[in-house]
């Protein structure tokens, strides 16, 4: 039987992995150090690798990621963490007016190898600021890499090939995944498998199916492989398509599927409007035209504030209003 | 294992203590959020406070009859290391229940 292991550790051992490999890597951030992270994710390091290299910052997320750019133009690679998706507001514009065009600024000659670890996305009954989705806002922003990943075993690939990037890459975890164990190959196994086969900007299918494709990322892709064993009951092949970098996009790997599938369905938990379904609707629409059987169907968040607690359920993704959505592009006939 | 420890609320408008007149939990005991977890006494009002999370109970950190201080530990629960997340609740692991059913149209 194959060892499991939850997200939350897997991350865990990539970062002591990267920091054992690299001496220019760095991990800070609020509360990373002494405590451990508030999702546990760098418990122990501190200890095991000196509070010069796991240490944890003022609250301040503006001089968390300005402290990031200073370290990586004198050659660390620094991994920080901010420690909620809301709070990185505050840090918006070293983000994106420093970070993200550091290297463009430089003609090259700044690399910015700088991993912002994210706890991301809602589904833990977190107060406000602790929920949100931002990958849309991240995805627009030239320079910007965004990886999302839905698994243990990609959460640790991810990390590292994020680290080991020289752009700078938001690396958004599915704080509600966290704690979810799966099946877990050899750390270096897995990685080497990875890196030889989903390169930077590559999705996985991670399940196969002929009659519609579900988009998906992060926790959002548990839910679809859900409404995709549900869809099975009633005769439907549902395809569910991981996938992993929201930018760069994957056009190839989502033409592929849903040129084949011929129906498609987008499913994310931010709010509509603007959102990376549009997006991604946009470029099956480009690229797979001839072949749909049915508009692309969006699923997503409300075009409201991220909800308390007691009304996340009704705002994150369902299956039946995932279910509803494969429903109407099996009914679609051309008018 | 890892504690999560609660501190005294402020009850009132700027109360600064309160009197622990009844624990209705002891330590071991399972208990939900929102359950009825100990009884006090401000200069206000006496007041019954409800457990602000579901686990274990690992130490009460105020006997009956003691004075608590606003921000002073009142409870801790126990938790498991990797679930000791300090905002927020771990998801469980739900079978989701469905009503919409899909039906594959005629060609």
């Amino acid at each position: 039987m194959a060892e499991t292991l939850s997200m939350q550790a897997a991350i865990n051992t990539a970062l002591d992995e990267i920091l054992t490999a690299d001496d220019r890597a760095l991990v800070f951030g609020e509360d990373v150090g002494t405590l451990g992270g508030v999702f546990r994710v760098t418990d122990g390091l501190a200890a095991k690798h000196g509070s010069d290299r796991v240490f944890d910052t003022p609250l301040a997320e503006s001089a968390i990621i300005g402290m990031s750019i200073g370290l990586a133009i004198h050659g660390f690679r620094p991994i920080p963490e901010i420690q909620f998706d809301g709070f990185a507001y505050p840090a918006m514009n070293q983000l994106i007016t420093q970070l993200a065009r550091m290297t463009y600024r430089s003609r090259g000659a700044l690399p910015m190898p700088v991993t912002l670890r994210l706890p991301s996305f809602g589904g833990i009954r977190a107060p406000e600021h602790h929920g949100e989705s931002l990958e849309a806002i991240f995805a627009h922003v030239p320079g910007l890499k965004v990886a999302v990943p839905s698994n243990p075993s990609d959460a640790y690939s991810l990390l590292k090939q994020c680290v080991a990037d020289p752009d700078p890459v938001i690396f958004m975890e599915p704080k509600s995944r966290y704690w979810h164990k799966a099946e877990f190959g050899q750390p270096a196994e897995a990685a080497a498998r990875i890196e030889a086969e989903l390169p930077i900007g590559v999705s996985r299918v991670v399940r196969p199916g002929r009659h519609v494709t579900l988009v998906a990322w992060g926790a959002m892709v548990a839910r679809c492989i859900q409404v995709a064993e549900l869809a099975a009951e009633d005769g439907v092949d549902v395809e569910v398509l991981d996938l992993r970098w929201l930018k760069p996009l994957d056009v190839a790997g989502i033409s592929a599927s849903v040129g084949h599938t011929r129906r498609a369905v987008v499913v994310h938990e931010a709010p509509l409007s603007a959102g990376l379904g549009a997006e991604i609707s946009a470029l099956i629409t480009e690229n797979c035209f001839d072949s749909l059987r049915a508009p692309v169907q969006r699923v997503a968040g409300f075009d409201v504030a991220y909800p308390a607690g007691p009304l996340e359920d009704h705002y994150i993704p369902s299956v039946d209003r995932i279910l509803a959505a494969v429903q109407r592009t099996l009914e679609y006939r051309r008018g | 294992m890892a504690d999560i420890t609660f501190t005294l609320p402020d009850l009132g408008e700027g109360l600064l203590d309160a009197t622990v007149l009844e624990w209705l939990v002891a330590p071991g005991d399972f208990v939900e959020r929102g359950a009825a977890m100990v009884e006090v006494e401000t200069t206000k009002s006496t007041v019954e406070l409800p457990s602000p999370r579901t686990g274990v109970i690992a130490a009460l950190h105020v006997d009956e009859g003691g004075v608590a201080e606003v921000g002073s530990p009142l409870v801790s629960f126990a938790a498991d290391d990797d679930q000791a997340g300090i905002v927020g609740t771990v998801p469980a692991d739900e079978v989701p229940v469905r009503r919409v059913r899909l039906t594959i149209p005629e060609d």
